[in-house]
């Protein structure tokens, strides 16, 4: 997860640094690195703990989102 | 539109409860310089901007400032999680908890709720800038601000 947030944090930040330097080929690059970094890392996490989104193909009879760890719960809440 | 991503910007992982210190953070939930005011600030004034580059700056932070405030959210709840009711007394939390036990509610510090007075969307470029050039400001004012109101609490 820390990978993950890592490589979205910053990819976030150089779509920031693009919204105002639109030609800066450098900067593109460098964003869609971090971006399939993050591609990459979401895969490994989401195998582990289950979807991130709605739209990951996770669970063919049951909505797995659901069960997928809540952000702002630890382990013992998400037993109950 | 936007799409949910079951995932914190940071991950929060808060082990002891500090009711005290929750009614202080709570603030930048939904106090007058919170992420929810921010999140709509920016989020308002995009409509307005005239070029590219500030509508996508807009709409980029607005997004993040949104994600910060489900981090402060998630803060908020676990400084509040288990709590006694001899706790609640002794920090001082029994005011927010005659309200709103220990839901997550958008208030200031000091109990006042969330109002778009908090902000300004005035469909000019030059107006709306400098008031996100001052509401910026305010978090050069917080941070210091924060350990200054919890040193004599804790």
């Amino acid at each position: 997860m820390k990978k993950l947030s890592g490589a979205q944090f910053a990819a976030l930040e150089m779509q920031l640094f693009l919204d105002t330097h639109k030609n800066n080929a450098d900067a593109l690059k460098s964003m869609r690195q971090y971006q399939r970094q993050a591609a990459e890392y979401r895969k490994e996490y989401e195998e582990r703990f289950g979807p991130i989104t709605h739209n990951d193909p996770f669970g063919d009879t049951r909505f797995e989102w659901l069960n997928a760890p809540w952000p702002w719960e630890n382990e013992s809440e998400a037993k109950k | 539109m936007w799409q949910y991503e079951k995932k914190l910007q940071y991950p929060v992982k808060i082990k002891t409860p500090n009711p005290r210190l929750a009614q202080i953070i709570c603030t930048q939930y939904g106090g007058p310089d919170g992420e929810l005011g921010a999140s709509l600030r920016y989020l308002s004034q995009r409509f307005a901007m005239p070029y590219p580059e500030l509508k996508g700056l807009l709409t980029d932070i607005g997004t993040e400032e949104l994600g910060h405030l489900e981090m402060i959210g998630a803060i908020v709840y676990q400084l509040t999680r288990n709590l006694t009711i001899d706790e609640i007394k002794k920090s001082g939390f029994d005011a927010y908890f005659v309200d709103h036990t220990t839901g997550v509610y958008p208030s200031s510090a000091s109990g006042v709720p969330f109002t778009a007075a908090y902000l300004q969307s005035k469909g000019d470029v030059l107006t709306d800038l400098h008031e996100d050039l001052a509401a910026d400001a305010t978090t050069t004012k917080e941070q210091p601000a924060f350990p200054r109101a919890r040193k004599p609490l804790i």
